[in-house]
């Protein structure tokens, strides 16, 4: 076990032979530099010697840090001498399988309970900075981008394992449900904070908004999905639907109007859709709403009743504007683009407060109920058919907000954005994070819609990489990254 | 309350699984239904409980007829447990029992998104309803467990405590002791005849017959679609018609 701590240390001395010159990732250039990978080898190498639980977790940071750091190097067409050691190191750390259970930790008073809570936040929020700009922008300015933001990602892997294996993931769960609502309120100042951190660029957030729209809409999926066991596979259509009429609506009346109407229209349909699919179940609803995506992929595309641009898309649509400031302007020291990451931010934040209080109400257990065993709900007297249509409204509703800021954002709105691949990656998404659980839908959609931001050099293999994904998720957590 | 079957029959395609059949549960009664396998003692339940539409004559509750509709049949006061049970199993006990309480909660879609004052009354109240009918049943330390983790025994008194939380006043148990052994069902016993205490009239199909006949007030056999016999106990026990359907039946099925 000692030689398996010692050899990620190991393999920070070991390269520094001879590399070919193109071979410049930070492991090498500077043979006794402690940065990028070294760094986090070096931190996982100590973690994994002072701390007897989380040699695991370190291990499978370790081995992580060691695979992309190989593979990209193999994709230079260069040998790694460092590579295979560390990754030996890692996988030796893994081996011993410490299984002891997580030690349960007591709750502290509240006092102590709000500054954990503050403190623990924060670092989230830095950590998301730091995840987002991990690596640059793109391959232009940065070559290695994906390599560090990967091995940044097995770092963060580790951390988290490392962390659970102490049992304080689950005590900051119980605190935060403690303080429910000291927690929230946290948790949105420091979302809202983020402009302020290292991804206070207009690039990084223009990428959080664009994230903050897809959360949004994976949190109403959510409901329909997680809450109401209605697989929907055709529900970016309501995103659609929400975009297409503020576009519509945008020159004629102000935001909040539009946004409304938006909302409403994808409401509408979602009844339309709903009511007919109340005969039919699981496989064959799936392929019911399947089949109503797709029509309205191919109306919009075909641009039926002028509505929706076709292959022009609609162009020129106006800035969300208030108080007389357009909000894809900078705003005083903050970049352009945090006014609408603000709005994306208190958009979620809604939607999760939403899905929280729905589902502790009547209406969510009879969701569940019909989730659980339809037949028997129905005995119970729920009024299924109503259940059923309210839980595509207030889902397509949710989509239909966040598509009129989506419209609003982009300036262009075009069919080609509301695809057959974006409901199933919003699927995936609420199916990654953790059906049902608020963080859950948000953690997915975070993961799904910055992964390929990242990776662009990945782009041909991206949904051989979602499978992959997949697998293993079902594989390890098959309740999600975030299960209730 | 009173729950009434007049005449009612039940075709299946051209399956006849109920033949004319009457019944009447008073109140404050534990009745018992027995009859061999297939007897469509189930498809009877079903249609008291507004699950089916009889093809034809009357379900009565209170002389008022109950349509169709198991909503309806809950809020008139008419809840039931299942043969094969069939809980909720991802959603913990405490949830199973407040869905049993669906029909008796209040809340309107807006309250329900913005938790106002009201709200949270309504909801603090349901709440101890269902804790009061877990401890009732006997498992006020298990509400927070997932339904699909408790033990066979405790799922039965489960689906009974989610029953109860309806408020009825006729509750229909299909074969609450199946699978259990001597003890739990001796236990069992004792519990329903608590619930006949709190004034709900009982119905009860088993295939234990002694258990029927030391527990029921009034028992009705069915036999392939038709009510057979009914009486009190000491004369249905005795009945050759009833001898011959049960020994019968055995008879045939060695």
């Amino acid at each position: 076990m000692l030689v398996g701590a010692l050899l990620p240390w190991a393999s920070t001395v070991l390269p520094g032979g001879a590399y070919p010159d193109r071979a410049t990732l930070q492991f090498f250039d500077a043979p006794h530099l402690v940065s990028g990978f070294r760094l986090h080898l070096v931190l996982l190498g100590v973690l994994a010697a002072l701390l007897s639980r989380a040699r695991k977790p370190a291990g499978i940071g370790v081995a992580v840090i060691a695979l992309v750091h190989m593979g990209f190097l193999i994709g230079l067409g260069a040998p790694s001498i460092g590579g295979p050691v560390a990754l030996a190191g890692g996988l030796l750390l893994m081996w011993p399988g410490l299984t002891a259970p997580a030690p349960e930790l007591k709750p502290p008073g509240p006092a102590v309970a709000r500054l954990v809570l503050l403190v623990a936040f924060a670092a989230l929020v830095w950590l998301v900075s730091e995840t987002l700009t991990a690596g640059g922008q793109s391959r232009a300015t940065n070559p290695y981008g994906g390599a560090e933001f990967l091995a940044f990602c097995g770092l963060v892997l580790a951390l988290a394992c490392a962390l659970s294996a102490y049992g304080v993931l689950a005590w900051l769960a119980a605190l935060t449900d403690r303080h429910r609502f000291f927690a929230f309120s946290v948790m949105l100042v420091c979302a809202l904070a983020l402009p302020f951190t290292d991804a206070g660029t207009g690039y990084w957030m223009t990428v959080a908004s664009t994230i903050g729209v897809y959360a949004a809409t994976a949190i109403g999926l959510n409901i329909v999905v997680g809450l109401a066991g209605l697989l929907d596979l055709g529900y970016v259509a309501f995103l659609g639907i929400g975009a297409f009429t503020a576009a519509n609506l945008a020159h004629v009346v102000p935001f909040p109007v539009a946004a409304l109407a938006g909302t409403a229209t994808a409401g509408i349909l979602g009844i339309v859709v709903g009511a007919p699919t109340l005969r039919v179940r699981g496989d064959y609803l799936a392929i019911v709403t399947l089949a109503f995506g797709e029509i309205f992929f191919r109306a919009a595309q075909n641009n039926i009743g002028g509505l929706t641009g076709g292959a022009n898309s609609i162009p020129g649509i106006p800035p969300i504007s208030m108080f007389g400031h357009a909000f894809d302007k900078p705003l005083g020291v903050l970049p352009a683009g945090s006014l609408y990451y603000a709005v994306t931010v208190v958009m979620v934040a809604v939607a999760m407060v939403m899905l929280v209080n729905l589902r502790h109400s009547r209406t969510g257990r009879a969701w569940a109920a019909i989730r659980e065993d339809e037949d028997v709900a129905r005995a119970m007297g729920v009024r299924t058919g109503r259940a059923k249509i309210l839980a595509f409204l207030v889902g397509s509703m949710m989509a239909g907000l966040a598509g009129a800021v989506f419209a609003h954002k982009l300036g262009t709105v075009g069919y080609e954005s509301f695809d057959f691949s974006e409901s199933v990656t919003l699927l995936a998404a609420v199916v990654l994070g953790g059906m049902g659980t608020v963080p859950g839908a948000v953690v997915g959609a975070s993961l799904l819609f910055v992964l390929p931001e990242k990776l662009r050099e990945f782009s041909d293999y991206r949904l051989m990489l979602f499978g992959l994904a997949l697998i293993l998720i079902m594989r390890f957590r098959p309740r999600g990254l975030v299960s209730s | 309350m009173t729950l009434t079957a007049e005449r009612v029959s039940m075709t299946f395609g051209g399956l006849v699984a109920l033949d004319d059949v009457t019944l009447a549960v008073p109140g404050n009664r534990i009745t018992g239904l027995i009859g061999p396998n297939g007897a469509g003692k189930t498809t009877l339940f079903n249609c008291l409980t507004g699950l089916y539409a009889p093809t034809s004559g009357r379900i009565l509750l209170d002389g008022r007829p109950l349509a169709a509709d198991p909503a309806q049949a809950m809020r008139g006061g008419v809840a039931r447990t299942f043969q094969n049970i069939r809980l909720f199993p991802g959603m913990s006990a405490l949830d199973n029992v407040l869905v049993g309480r669906h029909t008796r909660i209040k809340q309107g879609l807006l309250a329900a998104l913005l938790h106002g004052p009201g709200f949270r009354k309504s909801e603090a109240a349901a709440t101890e309803r269902a804790r009061a009918e877990l401890e009732f049943v006997g498992l006020g330390p298990e509400g927070h467990m997932p339904a699909r983790s408790l033990a066979y025994g405790d799922q039965r008194r489960l689906e009974i405590a989610r029953a109860l939380a309806g408020d009825p006043a006729v509750l229909m148990l299909d074969e609450p002791t199946a699978g259990m052994n001597g003890t739990e069902t001796a236990d069992i016993s004792a519990l329903i005849t608590a619930i006949r205490d709190r004034g709900i009239a009982v119905v009860v199909i088993e295939h234990d017959t002694k258990f029927i006949f030391s527990l029921c007030d009034h028992v009705y056999v069915l036999v392939r679609g038709r009510m057979l016999v009914d009486g009190p106990p000491a004369t249905v026990r005795t009945d050759p018609r009833v001898i011959e359907a049960y020994l019968g039946a055995t008879e045939c099925s060695k």
